[in-house]
């Protein structure tokens, strides 16, 4: 059985435009891969061939399509659904749920089989790693920035997830909040033992300079269209 | 191509023995796990079903309709009626009257609520005056301009000294004024509405407002920055309102029975007169009048589509350097015709005879005995509103049917939206919207044979249908701007903690967009309720809701019981307008000050 976190495209892309082919990524566990390259050149749609989540991406009207597998630890995902990858996601914003206390987003993210009892102690102790120890009842979007970051990042991990994708996590935040957020998170992230791909155009944000995969815009298949990075143009 | 730098090893750390548990336990959440959704076949045959659902009841009707303008001898009829042609011609005069004021209104209204950042606080206003159905205000105005109305009575004898209501059109003015204005009053805060659910969506506000504060940078006046840069996105997206608008304005039966020209009438009330005749020619004849409708408001809209393109064509014939460079680009003269705009005083008018129509139905349902020049009556009497109290089966009817009809739009949009693709939903939207543009008198006309066919006349089952027909387009014209405002990466980031599709559901997207659902389902209450024509066609007469009561009242002389039914139709919607406000209200939290990063 292989370890970690691997990744073969053969070709991601819509119907008409391909935006990858060819790529082949290998993450062991406790590691921290950075894909690299310019806005438009599939970055995010990787990501989302990992997690599963490519219908909610599209070029247009067209759906992408992966062909090729993922394989975590061993265990083929490719035609999984994402709840039942055990692959977590983050996002440049921290979407927490805006109708719940910072508590409840992180109790959602718990998983069921805990005691009541050990849920909320698990949710304690990651409210305090976060440093946000007495704020747990409150309104999420009353948080500044960097703390909702860090909450985005301890919920992904209270869901004990086996692989970790960041999507540009620190691309919205100044550049001293960046400084200090990125050793917090991969330390915390390293500290899990799990495979870890981190996706920025941001040469600061590189976490490990061994393994950095730079995509490149210039593909020799057809020509590519610029895909949303997300719907705040 | 790809340039990989560095090695990835594979197993270069060992694992904490939790990493290998190959899936993850589920547990409780194993019903959680039934792929609702997700199953192909579901995906397909589900979104299938509903489409089916309510494509075929309509196209049927629609289909019905079409086969009954093959009557030749109809449309010979109707051509040779001395009225048809002078009762057209008032209801393209009224409709697009209205039409146009509605629009330069709101084009006004938007420019400066925009540019002054307070469309947020003069929206809070709009929801009552959309929940006060037509009938109501069209009777609420007659009681102001009747000649014995209050307008009147306030300046009587003293300044025209009259003892005696004059022999005046006030109301059915053959020149159809009263129709035009009641029309004008109702249909601002319908585009309002529309247009405030695509500026209050997060995304497109934000851009809008960047895009605009961009404009100004490149130095262009704030009312020029609208007016080129977010009004022509804004118009667009509400070419169908409008065309709603003016398909509206031309072939409403309720208001024009009230408010409207009598001798003639419009052609939609000569038609609705037609259809109810004894004699099957007259009918016929009625069936034809409601089909000239139709093309009437076809052409219109096909109208409207090449204006637009021919604004657009010019607008990139200037761009390309057509024009000399110096100028502005041709903006639009509705926007920006004269500043400082000001149409706060607009809006308070149309505010201010709202409540004036509000008070006098009040009034009205409890004035006794009023002799003509007096300001208030001098007999007051709690009578309408017991004989209102005492005919319970009118309101169980209204509420009934309102209630079945918005719930099942309601389950039926949120399934839709829930399972169809987007390009279904795209593809299939101009259907679903169809009620909205075509005329009530043709669907009343389909749907009454689609009920014979299927033995529904008369009966519950098929008045539920029909409602449903017409309420459709409302709830789903509601819902569609909340659902297309989702982050799709809210479900990536639930799916991604483990949870599946129902948990998403349950547990955040449909308690985030609680306030759309329910006051989208506010708003088919609302629309149920004020039908007309349908009720009393496809019911064939044997339902009475508090529409066809006050409608039929507004014929005769009990000022009372007709303003009693005319505030009772206005209440109900505003009830269920505050029950579904109470219901979607968002999560209180402790208000506490927002914190600030210090690094």
């Amino acid at each position: 059985m292989i370890a970690g976190l691997l990744v073969e495209i053969d070709r991601l892309g819509s119907a008409t435009h391909t935006l990858v082919q060819g790529l082949r990524l290998q993450v062991p566990a406790g590691e921290i891969l950075t894909l690299m390259g310019p806005s438009g050149c599939g970055k995010s749609a990787v990501l989302a061939a990992i997690a599963g989540t490519l219908a909610s991406v599209s070029e247009g009207l067209q759906p992408l399509q992966l062909t090729g597998r993922v394989q975590l630890h061993g265990r083929d995902l490719t035609g999984l659904p994402t709840h039942q990858r055990g692959v977590g996601l983050l996002f440049q914003d921290a979407l927490l749920f805006p109708h719940m206390t910072v508590v409840e987003n992180l109790l959602f993210a718990v998983l069921g089989h805990w005691p009541q009892a050990e849920r909320r102690q698990r949710v304690e102790q990651a409210l305090q790693e976060a440093d946000l120890a007495g704020l747990g009842e409150r309104d999420p979007s009353t948080l500044s920035g960097g703390q909702r970051a860090r909450v985005a990042l301890m919920r992904a991990l209270l869901a004990e997830p086996q692989a970790l994708l960041l999507d540009e996590p620190f691309s919205k935040l100044d550049a001293p909040l960046r400084a200090q957020l990125r050793p917090w998170v991969f330390a915390h992230v390293r500290e899990r033992g799990i495979p870890v791909v981190l996706v920025t155009h941001d040469r600061e944000d590189v976490a490990d300079p061994q393994r950095v995969v730079q995509l490149n815009d210039s593909q020799p298949s057809a020509a590519r269209l610029p895909m949303p990075e997300g719907p705040h143009v | 191509m790809m340039k990989v730098k560095g090695h990835s090893h594979a197993g270069a750390r060992s694992h904490s023995a939790r990493v290998f548990v190959g899936g993850r336990p589920c547990g409780r959440r194993l019903f959680f796990h039934l792929k609702a959704t997700d199953h192909p076949s579901v995906k397909v045959l589900l979104p299938l079903l509903l489409a089916l659902a309510a494509a075929v009841p309509m196209l049927w009707a629609l289909s019905a309709a079409l086969v009954q303008w093959l009557d030749a001898s109809a449309w010979q009829a109707l051509w040779g009626d001395p009225q048809t042609l002078r009762a057209w011609g008032l209801s393209l005069w009224t409709g697009l009257a209205s039409t146009a004021l509605v629009w330069f209104t709101v084009a006004r209204w938007l420019a400066s609520g925009f540019m002054r950042q307070q469309l947020g606080r003069w929206l809070a206003h709009v929801p009552a005056l959309l929940a006060t159905p037509h009938v109501a205000m069209a009777i609420g105005l007659v009681l102001w301009l009747a000649p014995s109305g209050w307008a009147l009575r306030l300046v009587s004898p003293g300044l025209t000294g009259f003892d005696a209501p004059p022999p005046w059109f006030t109301t059915q003015d053959p020149w159809g004024l009263g129709l035009i204005l009641a029309l004008w009053l109702k249909e601002v805060p319908f585009l309002l509405w529309v247009a405030a659910t695509q500026m209050q969506r997060e995304d497109l506000r934000r851009r809008w407002q960047a895009e605009y504060a961009l404009a100004q940078t490149l130095g262009r006046t704030p009312a020029q920055a609208f007016a080129q840069i977010v009004w022509p996105q804004l118009a667009l997206r509400l070419r169908w309102p409008l065309l709603a608008v003016l398909a509206y304005g031309l072939t409403v039966v309720d208001m024009a029975l009230i408010i409207g020209p009598a001798t003639p009438p419009t052609l939609a009330v000569l038609a609705w007169q037609w259809l109810g005749d004894a004699d099957r020619a007259m009918q016929a004849q009625g069936a034809a009048a409601a089909g000239l409708l139709t093309f009437t408001v076809l052409v219109m809209g096909v109208a409207m589509a090449v204006v637009r393109q021919a604004v657009a064509a010019m607008r990139s014939f200037g761009r390309r350097g057509g024009l000399p460079q110096r100028h502005p680009p041709a903006r639009p003269a509705v926007v920006c015709g004269s500043e400082p705009l000001r149409p706060n005083g607009l809006w308070t008018a149309i505010v201010v005879i709202y409540i004036a129509v509000w008070f006098a139905l009040a009034v009205g349902s409890v004035s006794g005995v009023w002799p003509f020049p007096q300001l208030w009556p001098s007999l007051w009497t709690g009578d309408a509103w017991q004989q209102v109290a005492g005919s319970a089966a009118t309101v169980g009817t209204t509420l009934g049917l309102a209630v079945a009809s918005a719930s099942l739009c309601l389950l039926w949009s949120v399934a839709w939206f829930e399972t169809a693709s987007r390009r279904w939903q795209q593809v299939l939207r101009p259907v679903w919207l169809l009620p909205l543009v075509l005329p009530a008198v043709l669907w009343v006309v389909g749907l009454y044979s689609v009920a014979l066919q299927w033995r529904l006349e008369g009966q519950w089952i098929g008045l539920v249908l029909a409602h449903a027909v017409m309420v459709l387009p409302y709830v789903l014209l509601a819902l569609e701007p909340a659902y297309l405002a989702l982050d799709p990466r809210q479900a990536a980031v639930v799916a991604s903690l483990g949870h599946g599709r129902w948990v998403y559901l349950l547990r955040v997207q449909w308690p985030l967009l609680k306030r759309a659902i329910a006051s989208a389902w506010a708003v088919g209450f609302a629309v149920s309720v004020a039908q007309y024509l349908p009720t009393l066609y496809v019911g064939a007469g044997r339902f009475a809701t508090v529409t066809t009561e006050a409608v039929t009242l507004a014929a005769g002389a009990q000022r009372s019981l007709m303003s009693a039914y005319a505030a009772l139709q206005m209440l109900l919607p505003v009830l269920a307008f505050a029950l579904a406000g109470w219901l979607g209200r968002p999560r209180q939290f402790e208000k506490i000050a927002p914190m600030k990063d210090t690094p």
